[in-house]
């Protein structure tokens, strides 16, 4: 029989669980696992997932493929570094549109424990321009459709709305702006005044003239009828009857004269309303006669519109300078104004919200809503404060090498933030520099964006001393076909955008010994263009865009234009006249007897209703008067013969008083003996 | 995600057990401030921290936290009405211009109206949903647990010989 030492039940009684604080201590290494995690990230793989980002945003933004060769980033530091940086143009997607070989900066650690991003100096270096891509870059497809909203044309509608816009476009594009063709085409004497038989039924004016005299026929034959339901002659004529049978004198009792008004007032009731219906077929008559003159006049305004269409439609060019100034270089500033668009629709996606409260006239530093797609966003700055993202100073400068594209550049952007009112000054950018490997030389532009007011202030100059223009084409038409072959330009230019819409921009641009290529279809303007531009050696464009984006006047002037007019002048504008005339005589005969139909028909109903309700209305007025005044007449003759009975009687009381008067002073006499 | 479904695995039968009431109700607590919180703020890096360190049962938290994440999505039109508010009063503009200009405090991102109201709904139903919550749990226990236990089909299930190798193993291991 064995015994339990006390050891041994203790070694043997399970040991009651150790009760847990309530810090977890074994997380310690999970923790510890975790931050390794966290660091291994950012230390092999952060950079370049950052680089996914930075080219899969730049391509959403920009609308083409961005390229970046490596990023470098430093936890530490808080510095970014960006190396070989390369957009594709859109529009031509084999070259760059801008290339940058480093960009780097630091952040303030200071600010960014506050959430914000300060940076006290940017480097950007290795600047070139429009260098080809060694593979073509992706383009991003435009946005899909969205959705059709009840009442709105579908998707396909709108597709043929707009390939029918763009046919209009094009259409207009080649009417308008392609002077020099026109000119050609009239001078070789393949203008097409001669195809006017062809579009017979075609003009606008015809179509609402028919539709105009139709309803003039219509209202013609229910005026015909109305004017037969007007009081006839013998109507009238019953009334004057009736009127003169009516007592008017010699009214023995009041009974009488009561009848005879009642008689005349019905009389005269009568006559009323049947004026009064005259009166409303002739105010009818009015606004019908009204409404014809109206529409007469829109089909006036119509034919003009069809013979100015007629012109344009045959290309009958316009022979002023200044016209064919804006037709020659309309094509040569809309790619230019084309980009100012798509910059401007970036910029007005992406750039932060106007820095001014809503409602108020002076921004207000210590609040402003920023909507996003959750909720809203409040920055509650104060002066001296960090803005979410502020780049202090930004240094450019770049060196040209050999390579083509690559640039002198030496520059400076100060103040780049989201929120300018916070630090009190506007973001100015100053470049200047040259790309001499493509002949590009003394490049300045300043740019300055006011945000601190309530309206943003786009203010910019960019000025270029001198640049190759070699192969530009001006004309391209079946006709004619001009460019320059060789040419040096420079160009100054100003511009200011007030709420990135309001655009007020001036272009000075010189062409300087410039070479013409010149090709003409028909020998005689070939001669006269090439005489013409001999004597230019050197091409002024000076344009003059004001207005609200996109929709923009544009104003061309130049001196090609004045000398093409001089050069053209004398054969072509006999040529322009003879066919405008053939045009209006066309027009008028097409629609010169119908028109004159009208007039005639319009006329003879103006004259017959007026004269006819005029004539009734006038019976009908001398009735009422002629009844109106027998009765004031019988109320006088009836006045007069009460008068005179009452005089009669009253005499007949005083004699008959004074009889009896003179009777009791008799008998007075008597009864007293005198 | 091993360790994800551990935590939940382990919160169920924390439930089902008669201990660990405080770690469980600390925990749905605090999935109620994540639920109401953005994914990206300093609050939930706070609340992260409290998880680990603290003896909070986590399970809870990332069970509450998931379904708090739907009702907070609900409440987003209110929360942004109650955040705009709060964020528009006058009186506390002051108070708003110094914290969103002191350092870590913007990491919140409470300038936002709906982080603002998501983040006042949250903090303000915690404390009271803790005790609720750990009301909640004992009344489960009491009714739903301990009638389940008197089933025959938990005696017999309990009887077997895997269950008890089972709960031996959890004992030693678990």
């Amino acid at each position: 029989m064995s015994t339990k030492t006390p050891q041994d039940t203790a070694a043997k009684t399970p040991k009651a669980p150790k009760k847990k604080g309530p810090i977890r201590w074994e997380a310690l290494i999970p923790f510890a696992l975790v931050v390794g995690l966290t660091w291994a990230y950012f230390f092999f793989l952060f950079d370049s997932h950052l680089r996914w980002a930075l080219e899969t945003g730049g391509y959403q933004v920009l609308g083409a493929e961005v390229n970046v060769g490596k990023v470098e980033t430093s936890f530490w530091k808080a510095s970014l570094r960006i190396q070989n940086l390369r957009c594709t143009d859109p529009e031509k997607p084999e070259f760059n549109m801008i290339e940058i070989g480093d960009i780097r900066f630091g952040m303030l650690w200071d600010a960014l424990l506050r959430a914000k991003v300060v940076v006290n100096e940017m480097a950007v270096e290795g600047i070139k321009i429009g260098t080809p891509r060694p593979r073509p870059g992706r383009v991003k497809p435009p946005d899909p459709v969205p959705a059709d909203a009840p009442g709105e044309p579908s998707a396909l509608e709108k597709e043929a709305n707009k390939l029918k816009q763009q046919a209009i476009d094009k259409t207009q594009a080649e009417y308008s702006d392609n002077v020099l063709g026109d000119i050609a085409a009239m001078l070789s004497g393949t203008s097409g005044e001669d195809q006017l038989k062809n579009i017979e039924g075609t003009l606008l004016s015809k179509q609402q003239m028919a539709d105009f005299q139709k309803n003039l026929e219509e209202k013609n034959r229910a005026w015909q009828e109305r004017l037969k339901t007007l009081p006839k002659p013998a109507e009238v004529q019953a009334l004057q009857d009736r009127l003169n049978k009516i007592k008017t004198s010699d009214f023995k009792t009041p009974q009488e004269l009561a009848d005879s008004v009642k008689q005349f007032e019905e009389v005269f009731k009568e006559a009323d309303a049947k004026a009064k219906s005259v009166q409303a077929a002739g105010n009818d008559l009015n606004g019908d006669l009204k409404a014809f003159e109206t529409g007469l006049r829109d089909i006036e305004a119509q034919i003009r519109k069809d013979v100015a269409s007629l012109e344009a439609r045959f290309r009958l060019p316009k022979l002023d300078a200044k016209a064919i100034s804006r037709s020659l270089f309309k094509q040569y500033m809309d790619p230019y104004l084309a980009k100012l668009n798509r910059f401007r629709s970036v910029v007005q996606k992406y750039a932060p919200p106007n820095a001014v409260k809503k409602g108020s006239k002076e921004p207000d530093v210590a609040m402003q809503p920023r909507p996003r797609t959750k909720g809203v966003s409040y920055e509650f700055g104060r002066p001296n404060s960090y803005p979410l993202f502020w780049a202090k100073k930004i240094s450019v400068s770049s060196k040209a090498g050999s390579e083509p594209g690559a640039g002198d550049i030496a520059g400076q952007i100060t103040d780049l933030t989201t929120h300018q009112v916070l630090i009190g000054r506007p973001t100015v950018a100053k470049f200047t520099g040259s790309f001499p490997n493509d002949g590009i030389q003394d490049i300045l532009a300043q740019l300055s964006l006011d945000n601190t007011k309530e309206a943003s202030v786009v203010a910019f100059d960019f000025n270029v001393g001198a640049y190759p223009v070699n192969g530009r084409e001006v004309v391209n038409s079946p006709d004619v076909k001009l460019a320059f072959a060789s040419a040096v330009g420079s160009l100054q230019s100003k511009g200011r955008l007030v709420g990135l819409k309001e655009l007020d921009f001036k272009l000075a641009n010189r062409i300087q010994q410039v070479k013409y290529d010149v090709a003409a279809a028909n020998e005689t303007v070939q001669e006269i263009l090439k005489g013409v531009f001999d004597g230019i050696p050197t091409v002024t464009v000076d344009a003059d865009v004001a207005g609200t984006l996109p929709e923009m006047a544009v104003e061309v002037q130049s001196n090609l234009g004045f000398e093409i007019q001089k050069g053209f002048e004398a054969q072509i504008k006999r040529k322009i006249d003879e066919a405008k005339a053939k045009i209006q005589a066309y027009v008028n005969e097409q629609i010169g007897a119908e028109k004159a139909k009208i007039d005639a028909e319009l006329a003879k109903l103006k004259n017959q209703g007026e004269a006819e309700v005029k004539k009734v209305q006038a019976q009908l007025e001398a009735q009422k008067n002629q009844a109106q005044a027998k009765v004031d007449q019988a109320k006088k003759d009836f006045e007069n013969q009460t008068q005179t009975a009452l005089k009669k009687e009253e005499e007949k009381a005083k004699a008959g008083v004074q009889k009896e008067a003179e009777k009791a002073a008799e008998d007075l006499k008597k009864k007293l003996g005198w | 995600m091993t360790l994800l479904l551990k935590q939940i695995f382990a919160f169920f039968k924390l439930l089902n057990s008669d201990t660990g009431t405080n770690q469980l109700a600390a925990g749905l607590a605090l999935g109620l401030i994540l639920g109401f919180s953005p994914m990206l703020s300093l609050q939930v890096l706070v609340a992260f921290v409290i998880l680990f360190f603290f003896r909070v049962q986590i399970g809870a938290a990332f069970i509450a936290a998931f379904f708090f994440k739907f009702t907070a999505f609900l409440l987003d039109p209110v929360c942004d009405l109650i955040g705009r508010a709060v964020l528009e009063a006058e009186g506390l503009r002051p108070v708003f211009v110094s914290l969103y200009n002191m350092p870590l405090v913007p990491l919140t991102r409470f300038n936002n109206s709906i982080v603002m109201g998501s983040g006042l709904i949250g903090f303000l139903l915690a404390i009271p949903a803790f005790f609720v919550f750990k009301a909640l749990i004992v009344k489960y226990r009491m009714t739903v647990v301990a009638r389940f236990r008197d089933t025959k089909i938990w005696k017999a299930w309990t009887a077997t010989s895997f269950y008890k190798w089972y709960a031996a193993y959890d004992r030693l291991y678990g």
